[in-house]
């Protein structure tokens, strides 16, 4: 009888692991693949100027991650009490913050690569992880991990983890600790972000 | 000897939980807090400017010399920890890398060995505990040397004096006036050097720099935890990130 209910228990595990998992990994990896490919080509190599490159990362930023749901994450239970003015404007500011703090940093991928290692499944639903590696010079080779979400057969970046790092939840711990400590709480966060969009 | 020493941070550790995600205790939070700010200090009016004038009078190429002799040095606490973690290739390796890289690579600055194919394969002490379930403890900011948890340090500690160029200071205190100091040194800024760049983006683009640099360090151990037996193989940061919860 217990054998017959330690059956049952795994088969409804591993259909649940499968629904799951439907993400399709093939189309996942040539997504992010296609994604960093255009990023080298298209700005890391390319001859523009440095206006039109900056303009070049904010449309490919703004196509390939899904800034809403990050954002969502990344102010986690405070998403739930904020007004939808206050949602508009942190998603509009965090937005603005990670494109300016992306585009100047993405030139040290000059001359690197990105190897692709595969995928694996999120315990996430409609979600993966692609997984690659960046060489490094006098170092250990840099693992890259993109997390992706399948929406309506269209591919999101919603996290990408550096060595490990969630950039999600690195944001995610460090806007709550803010919030917390903020006498203004959520508006004292804009306010701040604002202030560091606008730094030189 | 290692039992002695793993009871020891297993008494001065707390039962680990996933750390980046739990609060500090409200005391160990303020103690950090302060001493994150006092080391920033310091940072910003000694070790920053010492390690931008490093790479003004430094090429790349001689910072990658010098980066890859200081690795080399580390090679033999390398080799001892394959061996505590019971790894009797790894540790062979480990011992041709040093012994190849200290003669043929000129005392280290060139990395031979990983071309006749004996790649690097980092460990340490913290790493050695960790596998045997030593657990983490909580994040405590150590004055003037930075973010740590007692397993990491107690690892720092331990593979220090497995480190070659501190033996001599054992036996001949001039030695360790002259030689260990200035290595550390050296050390230090070539460290600071190679964060220069990254730091400055961080503090730029953060609102609360201590709890950005906490919550990345503790998730960078994350994989060490999950060496022990019983920890999950799922990764950290498969958190839970369905649009359903908000």
């Amino acid at each position: 009888m217990n054998k017959y209910i330690a059956f049952i228990f795994s088969a409804l595990f591993l259909f649940s692991q499968n629904a799951k998992a439907e993400v399709d990994a093939t189309a996942a990896e040539n997504f992010v693949k296609e994604t960093t490919q255009k990023g080298i080509v298209e700005i890391i190599n390319s001859n523009a100027s440095q206006a039109e490159r900056n303009a070049r990362f904010e449309k490919l930023f703004n196509s390939a991650l899904d800034l809403k749901f990050i954002g969502q994450f990344v102010l986690g239970r405070n998403w739930k009490t904020a007004s939808a003015e206050q949602r508009e404007k942190f998603i509009d500011i965090y937005r603005k913050l990670n494109v300016k703090t992306w585009s100047k940093r993405f030139d040290e991928f000059k001359g690197k690569e990105f190897i692709f290692k595969g995928t694996s499944p999120s315990s996430s639903a409609n979600q993966i992880f692609v997984n690659s590696i960046v060489p490094m010079e006098n170092a250990q080779p840099a693992s890259v991990v993109w997390r992706v979400k399948e929406i309506d057969g269209k591919f999101k970046i919603v996290d990408i983890i550096i060595e490990n790092v969630s950039l999600a939840i690195t944001a995610r711990n460090e806007y709550t600790a803010f919030i917390k400590k903020s006498p203004d709480g959520l508006n004292g966060l804009i306010a701040d972000l604002e202030k560091k969009v606008a730094q030189e | 000897m290692l039992k002695r020493l793993i009871a020891c941070v297993a008494v001065f550790s707390s039962v680990s939980l996933p750390a980046f995600a739990q609060e500090d205790d409200s005391w160990l939070e303020t103690y950090n807090r302060n001493m994150f700010d006092f080391n920033m200090t310091v940072d910003k009016y000694v070790m920053k400017p010492v390690a931008k004038g490093y790479r003004a009078v430094t090429t790349q190429s001689v910072r990658n010399r010098i980066t890859s002799a200081i690795d080399n040095t580390e090679e033999p606490a390398t080799a001892i920890n394959h061996l505590l973690q019971l790894q009797p290739k790894k540790n062979i390796k480990s011992i041709g890398r040093f012994l190849i890289n200290t003669t043929l690579g000129l005392g280290g600055m060139f990395d031979v060995a990983s071309g006749w194919g004996l790649t690097k394969e980092p460990t340490g002490f913290d790493e050695t505990l960790a596998k045997y379930c030593v657990p983490d403890g909580p994040f405590v900011v150590v004055p003037l040397l930075g973010l740590y948890t007692p397993r990491d340090f107690t690892g720092y500690i331990a593979d220090g004096f497995a480190n070659p160029v501190y033996w001599g200071a054992i036996n001949d205190k001039n030695y360790s006036a002259k030689i260990s100091y200035g290595f550390a040194a050296v050390k230090a800024i070539n460290s600071r050097e190679r964060s220069l760049d990254l730091i400055d983006d961080l503090q730029k683009s953060s609102v609360d720099f201590y709890s950005t640099a906490r919550s990345a360090y503790l998730q960078n151990r994350q994989k060490l935890n999950g060496l022990c037996g019983s920890a999950s193989s799922a990764p950290s940061y498969d958190f839970d990130f369905d649009e359903e919860d908000y």
